[in-house]
């Protein structure tokens, strides 16, 4: 029997353990509930949020006043017209509150206190860009060729070449992955460390271990729970961009293909260590009374990495290329590196390299923490105990 | 065969094991007897390779064990344990797989394991819903779910009912008599010396006593001398002062004398005491033996 027998048969049980169970479908069940119905909220309440706004009007309505003034005001406000015959009666008209505005066609906008600053731009946009469409007929120029009237010409071509303009945007959307990789790996890893004190509290691990290596019994739970964590954030983050796209309420970034895969892969490894680290500290502890002690280094080191990533999004510096480097931290921060086009190739590189070598070797030290830690029962364990007393 | 050869293991200053060496052949059932703290568990970790010895080596068929070897093992550790909220024959066939087995081979054996446990009707139960008795009865189905040719328990007894008893001895019996290696231990030393023919004895981390129970108990230099007096008597004892008395009841005595006694003498005397209704020479037995060779 291979090493990697072993492995698929491990994964596969505390994948079909947990996939079955009435929790995991339940949680999983109201996760989706929230995040659907978090999304569908604006389109459910949108139009209620919408400013009334009624406008007094003397004199003829310009054409076309309602829709250019709801979209001065940036689609927040839905507006109405009330004709009044005179300049003084929309003065009472606006006393009284009956409108919120007025226009007085001999080329007036009356306001009072009470009269919203986004209401006046509103309207006094709209009105100049009818009347600039309105004189534009009159002198045959078409409303498209307006635009270029007023274009100059010339575009701002920095020299260094590196900074464009999508950096900031991709930025951010990489920082959207850190924040998933951020919730999955508290979220998973604490289903990880909670499977590896399950087995020692059950004492099943002992006849498991007279089967196969420490180090397989850990790499098999991290890949089952893993894997179904993932596939649990890729079914809600599917639902949920379904849920967006339908609404027209998303707009994919024109870099997003390539962000995405170096944040699919880089959350892949950052997934992996964290969640071997969770392993790890589970094999130490014999209680899950003391789950969250012994993941405390883990979680300052997260929320650590988090905290870089978030004071970075409006750009490079010395703290954030430093972290990218440690294994620890780059899953969160490479990205972003990478996202802003800050990243030298080496330095990715680099950082790639330690990922991988130093989750391999976590597998393995983690596996030898874990038979140390195994046999001893009562009480937390020190690492460095556990792994001076481990024997396989 | 089993071969445990000079197994020495330390922790800081306490020594676990000091030299351990002993056999298991194949087709015998061995009791693997020991005070607390000797070493029987360190030894049968060994084997499974939880613990790694600071010397000497354990082999199986005359090679090394590894992975390979280990799939033919069969283990009943004395923490029991299993996974609660998986169901039974998924259980079972999920260690029947660990141990290599194909999948269709796995459920069979499974299913066939419960049927003879009478379980068949739970096997789409929770571990935790079976009374602890059936609990006991899937563990034991686990370590046995493969066929193994070697077959380790640690206090295979422990917790069992009187027909738990019986039918983990006759489960033992059985694979020894199909040609497994089956060692076990225990601290029921009367149901070992009714079981086994041979026991290996461990005190402090080394053997002390290995072979057959009637060799062991012939070869030890003691026996046991019985004598009952059909008149009731008291203070027997007080004319027997000169030898070592075990027990002393009205008109019964149990000495404990060197096996070259001369019993003429004694007879003698007891006769002068009144008429001997019973008398008997023997042997310790397997519980006098064991308390003779670790001192207690």
């Amino acid at each position: 029997m291979s090493t990697w027998a072993s492995i698929y048969l491990i994964a596969r049980r505390d994948f079909t353990e947990r996939i079955t169970s009435r929790a995991f479908q339940l949680s999983t069940g109201v996760t989706l509930l929230f995040v659907v119905g978090m999304l569908l909220l604006p389109t459910i309440f949108g139009d209620d949020d919408l400013a009334e706004w009624s406008i007094g009007v003397v004199g003829e309505t310009p054409v076309g006043l309602t829709v250019a003034v709801d979209s001065a005001s940036g689609g927040t406000a839905s507006s109405s017209v009330t004709k009044l015959d005179s300049r003084s009666d929309a003065e009472d008209a606006l006393e009284a509150g009956d409108v919120d505005i007025a226009i007085d066609t001999e080329g007036a906008v009356v306001v009072d206190d009470d009269t919203d600053d986004l209401l006046t731009t509103a309207v006094v946009n709209a009105l100049a860009s009818i009347s600039i469409a309105e004189r534009a007929d009159e002198l045959d120029i078409e409303v498209t060729e307006i635009a270029d009237l007023f274009t100059g010409g010339y575009e701002v071509e920095s020299v260094t070449g590196e900074e464009d303009e999508d950096s900031d945007e991709n930025r951010i959307f990489a920082f959207f992955a850190t924040v998933i990789l951020f919730m999955s790996i508290v979220t998973y890893g604490s289903w990880i460390l909670i499977g590896v004190i399950e087995e020692k509290t059950n004492r099943v691990v002992e006849v498991v271990l007279g089967t196969v290596r420490p180090h397989q019994l850990l790499a098999g739970k991290v890949l089952g729970i893993g894997v179904l964590g993932v596939a649990q954030v890729i079914v809600i983050g599917a639902i949920a961009v379904a849920v967006l796209l339908l609404q027209d309420a998303f707009e994919v970034p024109a870099a997003a293909g390539s962000v995405l895969a170096w944040a699919l892969l880089w959350y892949i490894l950052g997934f992996a260590f964290y969640a071997v680290a969770y392993a790890a500290a589970g094999s130490l502890v014999s209680r899950q009374e003391e789950a969250q002690n012994a993941a405390f280094p883990l979680t300052m080191m997260l929320m650590g990495a988090y905290f870089i990533a978030s004071f970075s999004i409006s750009g490079e510096n010395t703290v954030l290329r430093l972290a990218s480097l440690f294994p620890m931290f780059a899953p969160m921060t490479m990205p972003m590196r990478i996202a802003g086009g800050d990243a030298l190739p080496w330095e990715i590189a680099v950082s790639l390299a330690l990922m991988i070598i130093s989750t391999y070797a976590l597998i393995r030290f983690a596996g030898r923490v874990y038979a140390g830690g195994v046999l001893q029962s009562g009480g937390r364990i020190k690492w460095k105990e556990a792994f001076r007393t481990s024997d396989v | 065969m089993l071969e445990v050869r000079e197994l020495r293991k330390s922790y800081g200053d306490v020594t676990a094991l000091d030299g351990c060496t002993f056999d298991v052949r194949r087709g015998q059932l061995l009791g693997f007897l020991g005070p607390n703290g000797s070493g029987k568990t360190t030894t049968m970790r060994s084997v499974f390779s939880l613990v790694k010895p600071d010397a000497g080596d354990v082999r199986w068929d005359g090679s090394t064990i590894e992975a390979q070897e280990r799939l033919r093992f069969g283990y009943m550790p004395e923490q029991r344990g299993l996974y609660p909220r998986m169901k039974v024959a998924a259980q079972l066939s999920y260690f029947g797989r660990l141990h290599g087995m194909e999948k269709a081979v796995a459920i069979a054996a499974a299913e066939e394991w419960l049927e003879r446990f009478d379980l068949a009707d739970r096997a789409e139960s929770r571990l935790e819903e079976l009374s602890h008795g059936n609990q006991q009865r899937v563990q034991l189905a686990a370590a046995l779910i493969h066929d193994p040719d070697l077959l380790i328990l640690d206090e295979p007894f422990s917790g069992l009912d009187p027909i738990g008893v019986e039918s983990m001895i006759s489960i033992l019996v059985e694979r020894a008599a199909q040609g497994a290696a089956v060692v076990f231990s225990s601290h029921q030393l009367d149901l070992v010396e009714d079981l086994c023919e041979d026991v290996v004895i461990i005190a402090a981390g080394k053997v002390v006593l290995d072979g057959p129970i009637r060799e062991l108990r012939s070869r030890s230099p003691h026996r046991y001398l019985d004598i009952e007096l059909a008149t009731r008597r008291d203070n027997l004892d007080a004319s027997f002062a000169d030898f070592e008395v075990v027990e002393s009841a009205e008109g019964r005595l149990r000495l404990r004398v060197g096996n070259d006694t001369d019993l003429e003498p004694v007879v003698r005397r007891a006769a002068e005491l009144g008429r001997i209704s019973q008398f008997s020479y023997t042997p310790p037995n397997l519980s006098e033996v064991f308390r003779e060779v670790v001192g207690q």
